[in-house]
């Protein structure tokens, strides 16, 4: 068994989040028959439906003792049968694979995490992570309307003396009113030039969002960590769907995770993806 | 030192990336040329865009040892000219592996990869889950193809060989008959892998062709039996992961080798074969690859005895 490889397991559980996003639960020990490999925030796996699709999915949590979770937002056919999907149910998993998002051991440094609708997942597996540091965070959770902020729960769970949550509604029905770029940069401003150099931003979400947050992190000479998606087959560095122009990165391989030195360098980012003929197309 | 010519086609070095790994966009072969790969050959291009069979698509069974069944996904001649051209203006030498659904449209996407600058087509006979493997498995038809392409074609023309038959060598003589310059053996082997909990096959497309390590011995044997009757070059193509198998294929008479699967564990691997075998040359006096290809025929090996 390695990480490329497909291990069927029941789904432990199903959780609702908000409107149209469930999280799923499943143990990787169990699944995995030895050779089980400890996951990172930022890595993602390819879930298999048996007879629909296998298609790629951050992780949005993972514990010491194997349970893994993805958290789905049902668009396309393939999300649409994991929402249909029971407890009990088998599932196909490969990972984790990919990078992962890189914490300082610095405990002067602020974190900023800007996530986007779904784009939440790997932004709350990696929360997580840094609870377990003691680093200083700010979530900005932004989202179309109230109905589709999710992990409120989780959030409050935090502890706030080293954590804000900031919700951002385009419409403002729930936390300010605005995108999330935009929330990050009136937060970005209220910190002071000698506190600027120890932020660093973290952030999933649509890719045009994640490219605002880039522009406002050059703007200010902030340090980021981007997540992007691409259509993949194999998840592993074969099949070159995923890779982006003019370096040649994959995003399977050499991502999800990129940082700021290859963000700046990528064209073809928050503008072209490739479709499943590997035809490359613009953006949605 | 590790400088390879077939047919007039003069590489680097022997490392040619196999069809179906990366070959999708300019910027990654950039990176593979960079890191000291010999020439690309394309994922199979066709005449019209395809999508291919839905994922799982490609899978790993055991370690370095993949399933796939992607199915000529590909996004088209008329699209994929453009990216030739891209590929074309850094300078990468380029194998464009065509198919089409008949003979015409093998030419006719052969020609054009051709006037985009491609510097030798790569003809794609023997994919094991899709139609055209017919051709493949078929000695007429494969000499007739290779005929035709090669009246046409002012450029090398390699035929990619389907090991899925009971006599690979009537097919690869075909190809040599037919005209061709060169022969890639081996394409995958077809196989399947069933999910126990599940009970279903796991490729979408339930079967599919086998890659990597599992397939290396089988590679070298159909390039041995080979090299016994052809007299055009035979590229070696199969589960190469170390300069070792590279050696092992060019001694069973390769003139170049295939690497594919292998990727998956980074690209850095170019890099490290191209060192082994240059350590290998040096160590052994030796100028060239050319000087080992096919040396493992020279000793006899014991015939089957009679019955007594």
């Amino acid at each position: 068994m390695t990480e490329n490889t497909i291990k069927t397991m029941k789904i432990k559980d199903i959780t609702n989040e908000c409107k149209g996003v469930k999280t799923i639960f499943f143990n990787m020990i169990e699944g995995n028959h030895g050779g089980y490999i400890i996951p990172k925030a930022g890595q993602f796996v390819m879930v298999w439906v048996p007879g629909v699709d296998e298609v790629p999915m951050s992780l949005s949590s993972y514990d010491d003792k194997g349970n893994w979770a993805i958290t789905v937002k049902d668009v396309g056919e393939c999300t649409n049968a994991i929402h249909n999907l029971k407890i009990g149910d088998f599932i196909g998993i490969r990972g984790p694979l990919g990078n992962n998002f890189i914490l300082p051991n610095d405990s002067s440094k602020k974190l900023i995490l800007i996530g986007g609708g779904i784009g939440m997942a790997p932004l709350k597996c990696l929360s997580l992570e840094i609870m377990k540091k003691n680093l200083e965070f700010t979530i900005i959770e932004g989202a179309k309307f109230s109905e589709e902020i999710m992990f409120i729960n989780d959030f409050q769970s935090f502890d706030h003396e080293y954590s804000e949550v900031i919700y951002s509604t385009d419409d403002g029905s729930y936390g300010l009113k605005g995108f999330a770029s935009e929330t990050f940069e009136s937060l970005v401003k209220n910190y002071s030039k000698s506190e600027i150099p120890n932020l660093i931003a973290y952030t999933c979400g649509p890719e045009k969002m994640i490219f605002k947050v880039f522009q406002i992190c050059e703007k200010y000479s902030i340090k980021l960590q981007a997540s992007l998606e691409r259509i993949m087959r194999c998840g592993c560095g074969l099949c070159g769907l995923c890779a982006v122009d003019p370096l040649g990165l994959l995003v399977c391989k050499d991502g999800p995770v990129f940082d700021s030195k290859n963000l700046r360098q990528m064209g073809d980012f928050g503008k072209y993806k490739r479709d499943f003929s590997g035809k490359k197309i613009p953006l949605d | 030192m590790l400088e390879v010519n077939i047919s007039g086609l003069k590489l680097n070095s022997p490392l040619i990336l196999a069809s179906g790994i990366l070959g999708v966009s300019y910027s990654t072969m950039l990176r593979l040329i960079n890191i000291g790969i010999g020439a690309i050959t394309t994922k199979s291009i066709g005449p019209k865009p395809r999508k291919g069979f839905k994922n799982p698509s490609i899978i790993e069974l055991y370690p370095g040892t993949f399933l796939n069944s992607v199915g000529l996904g590909n996004p088209g001649i008329d699209n994929f000219i453009s990216e030739i051209k891209e590929i074309k203006s850094h300078k990468i030498p380029l194998i464009v592996s065509v198919f089409g659904d008949s003979n015409e449209t093998y030419l006719d996407v052969a020609l054009k990869a051709q006037n985009a600058g491609a510097d030798a087509i790569e003809i794609n006979i023997s994919c094991p889950h899709a139609e055209i493997s017919s051709i493949g498995i078929d000695k007429d038809l494969t000499f007739k193809i290779t005929k035709l392409l090669k009246k046409k074609l002012s450029v090398p023309l390699f035929v990619k060989l389907n090991p899925n038959v009971t006599n690979l060598s009537e097919i690869a003589l075909a190809a040599e008959n037919g005209g061709a310059d060169g022969v890639v053996a081996i394409n995958t082997l077809t196989a399947i892998k069933i999910d126990i909990n599940t009970k279903r096959p796991i490729l979408s497309h339930g079967s599919g062709g086998l890659s990597g390590k599992a397939i290396h011995p089988i590679a070298v044997k159909k390039v041995y039996d080979l090299y016994k009757v052809l007299n055009i070059p035979i590229i070696g193509c199969g589960g190469i992961d170390s300069w070792e198998d590279v050696i092992e294929l060019f001694l069973a008479g390769a003139s170049a080798v295939q690497i594919g699967t292998a990727l998956y564990n980074g690209l850095e691997i170019i890099q490290e074969i191209n060192n082994g075998l240059r350590n290998y040359l040096n160590k052994n006096n030796l100028n060239s690859l050319n000087d080992i290809k096919g040396l493992a025929h020279q000793f006899k090996t014991q015939e089957v005895p009679e019955f007594d």
